[in-house]
């Protein structure tokens, strides 16, 4: 038995987009997720069942639900975790999500994450960088008019999504937004969405998003407390460093 | 924002258990997890961190829902900080997904305990977007007289 096995729930499409939004600096990934699955409607499709994964299941409505799933329409699957990934499994968990949607025929895979600033709370705007598999799809990102990030490190689950697609040859590109790193950040899952929306045309209403943003924050305050022993763990405060390029 | 030093009796008292209760939540956070709210108290735990430089302590508090004059930042001794907020509406159980207990939360509160000597009179503090800045200058040992 494979360490990881997607079970489906329902009819897969074939040629989805597939996007990925998993806990990591100020939840950025899992806030917009949440606010994707909500604005278009979308159901789950399927789910991750794994030996690896803590004894966890999330309740909702008194019933069990794997905390990986994935969610879906007749165009989009969106992979998205309700609880942080351990630094230990997570290339496991990748791999086997990358293995599935590559078996489904995805056209490509987004991750929508955020990159950690000093002084977050003085930013006026906040940027979105984004980071493509191949240059030909760096240069996509950048003709849809998101800035590239052109150097540095990146640490996590969008990390390992990136890197996995650029060596099987699958169009991925992770988005990120600036963001606090240890506060939930709804203002920069607000920007990943409008980052997402120039690059894919997949368009949704923020403002409900802004609106709850204090309540939001409220109530991630535990999934952002597990991350950030998680992201201790992965060395997260690599991305801050400056690189030291080896050509 | 508002410094508060003079305390009833009874302040005191909570404040003894309050800093019992900080003192196992530090030393037993390796053992075990506990909520990040208090039922009794009706209070959440909300995020903070803290960073240290060469001159200064600065650390930072997570407060959705509340409004900046009803923070308060209480020095309890020379090295913690008690941080609470009333918040702008009541929040049930409920809404944080908490349903096997009833009750509503009313407060925001967390205790930070600096790792290194400071100035706590000496501390400002910056409240914006919902985040609480306290800086704490660092002391400064005597220098060594030179010759």
């Amino acid at each position: 038995m494979s360490e990881t096995r997607i079970i489906e729930k329902k009819q897969i499409p074939s040629g989805a987009l597939m996007l990925f939004g998993f806990p990591d600096a100020g939840l950025v990934g899992v806030i917009a997720a949440s606010h994707l699955i909500d604005e278009l409607g979308l159901e789950e499709v399927a789910y991750l069942d794994s030996r690896l994964l803590p004894p966890i299941v999330v309740l909702h409505e008194g019933v069990p639900h794997s905390p990986i799933r994935i969610f879906g329409n007749d165009k989009i699957l969106l992979a998205a975790s309700e609880t942080p990934i351990s630094a230990d499994i997570i290339y496991q968990v990748m791999d086997g999500l990358i293995e599935w949607g590559q078996n489904k025929k995805v056209k490509m895979m987004i991750s929508l994450s955020g990159i950690p600033i000093e002084d977050r709370q003085d930013a006026k705007e906040l940027k979105v960088f984004a980071a493509g598999s191949s240059p030909e799809m760096l240069k996509m990102l950048q003709d849809k008019g998101v800035e590239g990030l052109m150097e540095g490190y990146m640490v996590g689950p969008q990390a390992i999504m990136l890197m996995r697609c650029s060596q099987i040859g699958l169009p991925a590109a992770t988005l990120l937004a600036q963001c606090f790193l240890n506060y939930p950040d709804p203002e920069a899952a607000a920007e990943i969405l409008k980052g997402l929306a120039k690059v894919t045309g997949i368009k949704v209403d923020v403002a409900k998003l802004l609106e709850k943003g204090e309540e939001i924050r409220l109530k991630a305050r535990d999934v952002m407390k597990r991350t950030q022993e998680e992201m201790v763990k992965m060395k997260k405060g690599q991305e801050y460093d400056i690189p030291v390029y080896v050509s | 924002m508002s410094i508060e030093r003079k305390h009833t009796i009874s302040e005191i008292v909570d404040r003894y258990f309050e800093e019992m209760e900080h003192e196992f939540e530090h030393w037993g956070r390796t053992l075990t997890d506990k909520p990040s709210w208090n039922q009794k108290n009706c209070t959440i735990e909300p995020l903070h961190d803290m960073k240290i430089t060469p001159t200064e302590v600065i650390v930072t508090v997570d407060l959705p829902l509340t409004f900046e004059n009803k923070v308060q930042v209480k020095p309890l001794d020379e090295s913690t900080l008690e941080i609470s907020a009333k918040m702008k509406r009541k929040v049930r159980f409920s809404e944080l997904g908490i349903t096997h207990c009833e009750g509503e939360f009313q407060k925001l509160r967390c205790y930070s305990r600096v790792p290194v000597p400071v100035q706590m009179n000496k501390m400002k503090m910056k409240f914006k977007k919902g985040i609480l800045e306290v800086h704490l200058p660092r002391k400064r040992k005597s220098s060594i007289k030179q010759r």
